[in-house]
């Protein structure tokens, strides 16, 4: 089964790359070779009405939180490293958009692009840090909930180890966002939700 | 002297009037044919009486234009339509006028009891749609897909030909939910009511409109395509719900 990657990203500029599914995945996810080496490698699978889902969603609101990030550096409430907390989520952000929508173009589908959205913030969400903290923490519980349930339901192992990859990194930025204004205890058992549930929480930034 | 130049002032403006006058009748007798997307009907109507429309799927439209229709003009609802035309030289270059939205509508006793486009998965209900050939059918195809929903397609009762009839099927009670554009949902706000499909969700829906190549008053079609993409036109198409240019076809 053939793969392809997502060269541009401006919609006259999409090029694709052939690349098979180890490559791909070891590029998305970073996971290591002697896993993707495993005896389920290459069993390819058609995409479950839920690996859709997950990672059309994941996509979007990975664009939704770059333009997060972006807008919170703009707002200029943070100084330094604390900004430097936005820049690498703004850098993860793009990446995981980036690899799941890699994952999309595998399945044969067509990935949206950030322009295709209008998000829309409240009126103060960049007012104040903890105005900015607790908007963004609504955005990163909503997707660590869906990478959770994708890490436990997506139809093939690689997907899983992918999606189970993409919440430990939202896991790191709902830490450090936290650090930024109010800190809070890490919860011992975040709740894994689905992306109905997912989708309702962010659907007014969403625009 | 006086008296004379008054008088060739008064004959020329006459001569004025009537060249005028007859200007207008010619484009009252010769009115533009437009063929455009069902779902353009009402603006398209609304912003210029003066022309003679068809309104249907774009999908047929194209077809007929393909077999020779006496178009002057083609608004499409999806750029696959304008751009097979103008891959077989039938059309000038299409350009990008306007955006639209999905949504899931529902009759208003909304006896299926749908709140939300999963419950379409949840509930047995009698759905109806656009045909795969028809934009909005393919649209309606990719909203399902993207949100992991494609097995309601088993619920279909009925596939139309364009997005008015899925409309009216829905506002008459004979079936339980259907996907149209937004712009459509508002002319039959109390027979329907409205049900948001997630912006993640929502295809890329962009209309097209060319010139047809054929056309014999092609300096008149190029002037309304230029209305229509003028501050007026997009202000009529806004006003009717429609969708600003998208970014990315700027």
């Amino acid at each position: 089964m053939n793969f392809y990657r997502v060269l541009g990203s401006a919609p006259n500029e999409t090029r694709l790359e052939l690349v098979n599914r180890r490559r791909f995945l070891l590029s998305s996810a970073g996971v290591s070779a002697a896993v993707l080496g495993g005896p389920w490698v290459g069993a390819a699978t058609a995409a479950s009405e839920d690996d859709l889902a997950f990672a059309n969603f994941g996509v979007s609101a990975e664009f939704l939180l770059k333009d997060f990030y972006s807008k919170a550096l703009v707002g200029k409430k943070f100084r330094g490293p604390r900004a430097n907390v936005l820049r690498q989520g703004r850098m993860a952000a793009t990446k995981h958009a980036r690899t799941l929508s890699n994952l999309l173009v595998s399945f044969g589908d067509t990935p949206p692009l950030d322009q295709d959205f209008e998000f829309a913030w409240p009126r103060r969400t960049f007012s104040s840090a903890p105005a900015t903290v607790k908007t963004g923490l609504i955005v990163l519980r909503a997707l660590l909930g869906t990478y959770q349930s994708a890490a436990a339901t997506a139809s093939v192992v690689d997907y899983r180890i992918l999606y189970a990859s993409l919440g430990a990194s939202i896991g790191e930025q709902i830490g450090a966002l936290s650090a930024l204004a109010e800190p809070v205890g890490a919860k011992s058992f975040p709740v894994a939700t689905d992306v109905e549930t997912a989708s309702a929480a962010i659907e007014t930034y969403l625009g | 002297m006086r008296n004379r130049f008054a008088a060739l002032f008064a004959i020329a403006l006459v001569a004025a009037s009537s060249l005028a006058s007859s200007a207008g009748a010619r484009r009252q007798a010769n009115p533009l044919t437009i063929y455009a997307a069902a779902s353009l009907t009402e603006v398209f109507s609304s912003f210029d009486r003066a022309q003679r429309y068809n309104f249907a799927g774009s999908n047929a439209l194209e077809t007929q234009i393909r077999n020779g229709a006496p178009a002057d003009v083609f608004a499409s609802a999806a750029p696959l339509n304008t751009q097979r035309l103008f891959q077989a030289r039938m059309v000038d270059k299409p350009v990008t006028f306007t955006s639209n939205r999905l949504v899931l509508i529902v009759p208003r006793s909304n006896p299926a009891g749908i709140h939300s486009v999963y419950d379409l998965k949840r509930k047995p209900v009698k759905l109806v749609i656009a045909g795969a050939a028809v934009p909005v059918g393919g649209y309606t195809r990719t909203v399902l897909r993207k949100m992991g929903l494609t097995s309601v397609l088993s619920k279909v009762v009925s596939q139309e030909s364009d997005v008015k009839a899925v409309t009216g099927k829905v506002a008459l009670g004979q079936a339980d939910a259907g996907f149209v554009y937004a712009t459509d949902a508002r002319p039959v706000r109390t027979q329907v009511s409205v049900i948001r499909i997630p912006a993640w969700a929502q295809p890329r829906i962009r209309y097209e409109i060319a010139v047809v190549s054929r056309s014999s008053h092609k300096a008149a079609a190029r002037a309304w395509v230029k209305k229509i993409l003028s501050p007026r036109g997009q202000r009529a198409l806004r006003n009717a719900g429609f969708l600003p240019i998208p970014k990315a076809s700027r």
